[in-house]
């Protein structure tokens, strides 16, 4: 593409685009210029005008993110929500489907097509179409990664390595993309299709389409026995879309990804469990683990949460419609079951209930939601926990405009369940810091919001997260399970993998991005890319 | 006390596929649920219940539907949120029955339900059925078990020995209605939200019966049932069809006003 249409696509940063300053995470950058390019020759033509005046890019979605990963500090944004074709699909020799989309695609625009099984296929190749023909015989497909924001872009997703409740059963992003296209800043692609680029060991050898080679160590340290969303994955031998997964839009521009799906199970049910005690859901959680074979999902919100939700119901309004946690309720425990049939569902759910019997719970104080209406209820339910914290924070922000939201995103291995849920306690007890807890706790990943009353409590809630930071990796845990790191957690990386660790992510980023043009201010400081590749 | 609640299974689904021959609602399709209005029936007919037996008085929630075979795991489901027993009407002889034809039928399964448990006192219903919007089936009940009658009852506010009280919709707004029993009530959504059952319920109800009955078994005269007993004849019945066209304009906010321009001359 000439110049000169790369220049028309490209608009001067004015007013009237304000809000693509700021993502979700409630952070504000700048920028001079801005583009909302629909295909990947778009795309690389931007890339070819802004390299060629060394202009740095912040890529975006939908920003729904909350490490302000596509929070701009300066230059352009690339912003992909107008790429938002399926572009096609296929089916292996198993019967498995894979869909090819553009970044933009929304979760919830995928999910609404994979139902009703009718993709938008204009522009599809015969290939494609015969595929498109067998998915509308097949049992209904699903793509499982579940973040709870459904706004959210499958490329922003596969940039921060998204997961959700569903990844106790299903893992996180990264495990379910078979395929992407990544633009570099000279305006070169790289094509990468699971299982035909690996590393030898560390040494990582790459070609382009255009024919260049990207050849880098990676780094050395061990990726941590949990979810994690913190810094480029790495491993011996691994495949290179790995390490594309989850870098934060430091290393290219995703242009494509192609999404393995997967049908959806024949039984889903939800079961909220109330108990008194906090000790009592750890409890169970780890005999749940244990004894289930269908769990999907384990989540939890503490008693704190469940308060904020009553005081949201009683307030009327959007919240008007929840259903109220029982009296006495301390704590919810929610299990999701994706079962077979019918009758492993009832097995499953008796053994629900014997967990809850032997921590000294009831299987009459739980929600069994088996239909659509129930299913929508609960997960109404589980959402207005953030939301209504987020309301709160907004409150709170009337009188006191230094406050913002302070939620925690680390998890640690299975076996640092009850040592880091004490710190957690112990420490806001001792900060004397009010706190709701929620999230994921069958991966031993839980949301700690502290709740700031003025700019006192918030430096202190940031104080805390520093320390919570060092100790979970002292754990082997993660500083970021499912957010990434994006501006806001660099320190906290810091604290996971050390400065060496920290150089050496900088000389990957150096091997795909020799000028240092993509997300400038994600995952680590600037000044780490100076200095040759 | 013994409270009736009459549920039907509506299709999960809004589109609804109609037979050509009958213009009836083609029903063994697609998956089912309960009407959303009955559902409130339920809760409220629960909540009662609850506050009888607090009261110290028993007290016994019966579920009734006529339906086809699969109505079965609905019914169930109420069993499994608190219901006390269920009975469904299921025979070939019920389909294609319209209002009148349905009142005979749940009229037959009340009265079999009264040999067992005695008179109702309260039979409640949705205020309609989001399949059919009736809205005919409570009323018509009412007359035939010759029992009192409020429609579109937003609120229960006192039950006692021999009277019900409720706040139900009149025109120009909603009044307070004191009924003597036995009474027909028929639900608005915003009396109540249908509890979920308990782990302990879901696995109590798998082992409760429900008793399926056809015609005869009830005592139901076939001149009354089904298509037979419906002097509603229904001359056609379609899904009306949307002539709307979307379009997404794309743009700056200065290209989309010019389209926007453009489209509104083009349809003027």
């Amino acid at each position: 593409m000439a110049r000169d249409n790369a220049q028309a696509l490209i608009h001067t940063f004015d007013a009237e685009f304000e809000d693509y300053a700021r993502d979700e995470s409630r952070s504000r950058g700048w920028a001079e210029s801005i583009s909302f390019p629909t295909d990947e020759d778009e795309v690389r033509a931007v890339l070819r005008a802004l390299a060629a005046e060394g202009v740095p890019v912040t890529v975006q979605g939908a920003r729904t993110g909350l490490a302000a990963g596509a929070v701009p500090a300066g230059g352009h944004i690339m912003n992909l929500s107008r790429m938002n074709r399926y572009l096609g699909l296929r089916k292996d020799d198993e019967g498995r489907f894979y869909l090819r989309v553009q970044p933009g695609v929304v979760l919830l625009d995928l999910r609404k097509h994979l139902s009703a099984r009718d993709i938008p296929a204009s522009g599809w190749d015969a290939a494609s179409r015969a595929a498109l023909d067998a998915f509308a015989q097949a049992p209904v497909q699903i793509f499982p990664t579940d973040p709870t924001e459904a706004s959210a872009c499958l490329g922003g997703m596969a940039a921060c390595n998204a997961s959700g409740a569903r990844s106790y059963r299903y893992g996180a992003m990264r495990g379910h993309v078979s395929g992407l296209r990544l633009a570099l800043a000279d305006g070169d692609v790289l094509a990468l299709r699971r299982g035909e680029a690996r590393a030898c060991g560390r040494a990582l050898t790459l070609t382009t389409e255009g024919g260049r080679i990207i050849a880098t160590e990676l780094p050395g340290y061990r990726m941590p026995a949990c979810k994690s969303a913190s810094g480029y994955y790495v491993a011996d031998d691994m495949d290179a879309i790995d390490l594309i997964i989850g870098s934060d839009g430091t290393l290219g521009v995703i242009t494509e990804l192609e999404l393995e799906l997967m049908p959806a199970p024949a039984v889903t049910w939800g079961v909220s469990c109330f108990l008194a005690e906090e000790r009592q859901a750890l409890d169970a959680t780890c005999a749940l683990r244990e004894r289930l074979s269908c769990a999907s999902a384990i989540e939890y919100f503490d008693h704190a949460a469940l308060e904020i939700l009553r005081a949201q119901r009683a307030s009327g309004a959007a919240f008007a419609s929840l259903v109220e946690p029982p009296e006495g309720a301390g704590c919810c425990l929610f299990v999701e079951l994706e079962c077979a049939s019918e009758d492993e569902a009832m097995a499953e759910l008796s053994l629900v209930g014997e967990v809850l019997a032997a921590v000294g719970g009831s299987e009459r104080d739980t929600w069994v939601a088996r239909t659509d209406t129930d299913r929508e209820a609960l997960t109404f339910f589980r959402h207005a926990v953030p939301e209504s914290v987020n309301m709160l924070i907004d409150e709170r922000r009337r009188t006191d405009s230094a406050i913002t939201k302070l939620g925690s995103d680390m998890a640690v291995p299975n076996e640092r369940l009850y040592e880091v849920v004490a710190l957690y306690r112990a420490t806001l007890a001792e900060a004397g810091l009010e706190a709701a807890a929620w999230g994921h706790i069958g991966d031993n990943h839980l949301h700690v919001n502290v709740l700031p009353h003025d700019a006192a409590d918030y430096a202190a809630g940031k104080e805390l997260f520093a320390r919570w930071a060092r100790e979970v990796a002292a754990m082997g845990g993660a500083v970021s399970a499912e957010h990434g790191v994006g501006k806001l957690k660099r320190d906290f990386l810091k604290a996971m993998y050390g400065e060496g660790a920290l150089c050496e992510m900088a000389r990957v980023k150096r091997a795909f991005d020799p000028a240092g043009m993509f997300g400038r201010g994600n995952l680590f400081d600037e000044s780490l890319l100076e200095g040759g590749a | 006390m013994h409270i009736v609640v009459c549920v039907k299974a509506v299709p999960a689904s809004t589109e609804v596929k109609m037979d050509p021959v009958t213009n009836t609602i083609v029903r063994d399709g697609g998956a089912s649920v309960v009407n959303p209005f009955d559902a409130t029936a339920l809760e409220v007919a629960l909540s009662l219940a609850e506050e009888r037996r607090r009261a110290g008085e028993p007290c016994r929630v019966s579920v009734l539907s006529m339906g086809i075979p699969a109505t079965e795991a609905l019914l169930r489901d109420c069993l499994a949120r608190g219901a006390d027993g269920a009975l469904l009407l299921s025979d070939r002889a019920f389909a294609g029955a319209d209002t009148l034809a349905t009142t005979y039928a749940l009229s037959c399964g009340i009265a079999h339900l009264a040999k067992q448990w005695g008179e109702p006192d309260l039979v409640l219903c949705g205020k309609m059925a989001v399949d059919g919007d009736t809205a005919q089936i409570g009323p018509e009940l009412a007359a035939t078990l010759g029992a009192t009658c409020a429609t579109d009852v937003r609120e229960v506010l006192t039950c006692g020995a021999g009277a019900i009280a409720v706040r139900a919709a009149v025109d120009g707004g909603t009044a307070a209605l004191e009924l003597p029993l036995p009474a027909v009530l028929t639900l608005a959504r915003e009396a109540a939200q249908l509890r979920m059952p308990s782990i302990a319920g879901v696995r109590a109800a798998a082992e409760m019966p429900v008793e399926v009955l056809g015609a005869a078994a009830v005592g139901a005269d076939a001149a009354r049932t089904g298509l037979a007993g419906s002097p509603t004849q229904v001359v056609r019945s379609f899904v009306p069809e949307s002539q709307r066209e979307s379009v997404a304009v794309d743009g700056t906010p200065a290209e989309q006003a010019l389209r926007l321009v453009e489209i509104i001359e083009g349809v003027a």
